[in-house]
């Protein structure tokens, strides 16, 4: 019996609570039923493993960056930095083991839900499938912390399932209307801010008068699709503008923490491309990674469920509309930044401009907001996004504040939504034993997504029974936008 | 050279902002529209920034940001749907042809 334990033990600190090996021997498995061959099974789960490494050295970078961030801006208007005992890069390293594992269970979870219920959308957007599992484990740890990694994994996956299996189905009509056909869905954790998006564009403008496609905008804006440059600059700006108004003691006190010899105003530019680079380095990790499990997944879902279509990132929609997307990242940032000086003039919290969500959360609302209202909707639509993503990364940092709550400065919308969900549905439950609150707010997560697919599958099926003539386009007619009107 | 393409690999690759979701996505299409043609090609998937320091043959990603490496790679596919394989073989051919990769 002795023996059986050790062994047991052994396997749960090296194996599933070290997530790069963990990782590493998932993507292995999945290597090995699309039946590669050796040489590439041994390059694929290393490179994997190696990809985990990378990030987790990227998000410490990265947090250093932000924390330096957070302390000067937050000295420039007299506030203290928003609070937090643990980071992120820590979190990743004492749960990164049942993230690994609720992402791949949830998968699994996932497959079979879709087979049962016929929702038609698979979810492969790599690395939302991650990011939104770090996030639910985290919310989960926030609430049920003393709870043991094979307490947290199980109603974890179920969460993440449910949220994939039912976030691309509310999103299918709206899609239709963008790429004119059911080829794929949307698989991205800022559908709430395109449903917004959809819905209310139509308010406001119409598509045949105001399409943004008939608009032109000046080329020089295209640097913001990088980035690596958008961050560092924006960033960089804020820094060096809040740092005219801080203390010069505590400034210096930075500074000299980075290099005794350095010029305070240099250490600032550095530390906001320290930030950038950080991002950088973190997005080159998840990468890596992804390469070698996602084909795994898409290999799975292609052979178990064949027939069912992909649910993909937000990119895939901007060749329908791509003035929208700069449309609504423009609307967004100045939205973004008058809020950023609203909420730290009132002392509330000092919020952190982290462009990759500010970019592609906005872009696509517009996209969304393009094919109802035009860009009268883009425009709406990228601005209500940018307002959400700052009431959000306001309101979720502290309720994170003990597990990762950097993730609140690089969340989308539904990440606010599902760590609120969980944070709100425990408040009755909170006096409880753990381990039977967990089940109780899990079990009240899956009966809302249940109301939702009842209430998806009809109209989907309503949607489907009309005649295809009805249309709003058939797939010929959404010619793709030539080249020339691309800009 | 002529024995690119067929012989030996062509390196191909495929950009989208961040070069994690829809690259990815379309790295798994083309790698499909390469084995139709028959062209020997390792596909990589990569951000917009990474891709300039690569060298490829072939770059294919969307238009807003493919039109930003003209002269990077000998040959650039502009897409509109990142799963449709077919569509891809059809914008492929051409180039490749020219390019003496393909018979």
């Amino acid at each position: 019996m002795e023996v059986l334990k050790n062994i047991l033990l052994f396997l749960a600190n090296n194996i599933f609570n070290e997530v790069g090996i963990l990782i590493g021997l998932i993507t292995l498995v999945g290597l090995l039923l699309q039946r590669k061959p050796i040489e590439e099974l041994i390059a694929g789960a290393l490179r994997a493993t190696i990809g985990i490494y990378i990030l987790t050295i990227g998000t410490n970078i990265f947090v250093g960056g932000l924390v330096s961030f957070q302390t000067i801006v937050s000295n420039a208007f007299g506030l203290t930095p928003p609070e937090a005992t643990n980071t992120l890069g820590d979190f990743l390293g004492s749960h990164g083991g049942t993230i690994a594992l609720v992402i791949t269970v949830a998968f699994f979870l996932h497959i079979i839900a879709v087979g049962i219920f016929k929702t038609d959308y698979v979810y492969l957007t790599g690395h939302l499938m991650f990011w939104i599992s770090v996030l639910v484990t985290a919310a989960l740890v926030e609430q049920f912390g003393s709870l043991g990694q094979w307490a947290l994994v199980l109603p974890g996956s179920i969460i993440v399932a449910c949220y994939w299996t039912i976030q691309p189905l509310y999103l299918a009509p709206l899609m239709r209307k963008i790429i004119g056909s059911n080829d794929w869905g949307m698989g991205h954790t800022g559908s709430t801010s395109y449903f917004i998006g959809g819905k209310l564009g139509k308010l406001v403008g119409s598509k045949e008068k105001h399409d943004t496609e008939k608009l032109s905008l000046p080329k020089q804006l295209g640097f913001f699709k990088d980035v690596n440059v958008s961050t560092a600059l924006v960033i960089g700006i804020i820094m060096l503008i809040s740092m005219a108004f801080a203390d010069q003691g505590v400034l210096a006190e930075q500074a000299a923490g980075y290099n005794a010899d350095i010029h305070p105003w240099v250490w600032g530019i550095v530390s906001a491309l320290r930030f950038a680079a950080g991002i950088a380095i973190l997005l080159f990790g998840v990468r890596m990674f992804l390469a070698e499990i996602v084909p795994a997944f898409k290999g799975i879902s292609d052979k178990v469920l064949p027939g069912t279509r992909p649910a993909l990132d937000v990119p895939t929609v901007f060749p329908y509309a791509p003035t929208a997307v700069m449309l609504g990242f423009l609307s967004a940032i100045v939205v973004f930044l008058i809020t950023m000086i609203i909420f730290a003039s009132i002392g509330w919290f000092v919020l952190v401009p982290s462009m990759i969500m500010l970019f592609f959360i906005p872009a696509g609302a517009a996209v969304f907001g393009n094919a109802t209202g035009g860009w009268r909707g883009a425009v709406l639509a990228g601005g209500l996004a940018g307002l959400f993503l700052a009431i959000g990364q306001a309101i979720t940092w502290p309720m994170l504040s003990s597990t990762a709550p950097e993730l609140a400065t690089l969340a989308d919308p539904d990440w606010y939504i599902l760590a609120w969900l969980i944070s709100l549905l425990n408040i009755p439950f909170a006096g409880m034993n753990p381990s039977a609150g967990i089940w109780i707010v899990t079990g009240l997560i899956v009966v809302i997504f249940a109301i939702l697919l009842v209430i998806l599958k009809r109209t989907v099926s309503r949607v489907e029974e009309e005649p295809a003539g009805e249309a709003p386009f058939s797939r010929e007619e959404t010619s793709p936008p030539t080249e020339g009107d691309l800009g | 050279m002529t024995k690119k393409g067929l012989k030996e690999p062509l390196t191909a690759i495929t950009i989208c902002g961040v070069g994690m979701g829809s690259s990815l996505i379309l790295r798994m299409t083309a790698e499909k529209a390469f084995e139709e043609l028959g062209v020997k090609a390792k596909v990589v998937a990569t951000d917009v920034g990474s891709a300039r320091s690569m060298q490829p043959d072939i770059i294919i990603g969307q238009a807003m940001h493919t039109e930003e490496f003209e002269g990077v790679a000998p040959v650039i596919v502009s897409i509109t749907n990142f799963t449709d394989h077919q569509a891809l073989k059809e914008k492929l051919a051409e180039p490749l042809r020219q390019q003496g990769w393909m018979e």
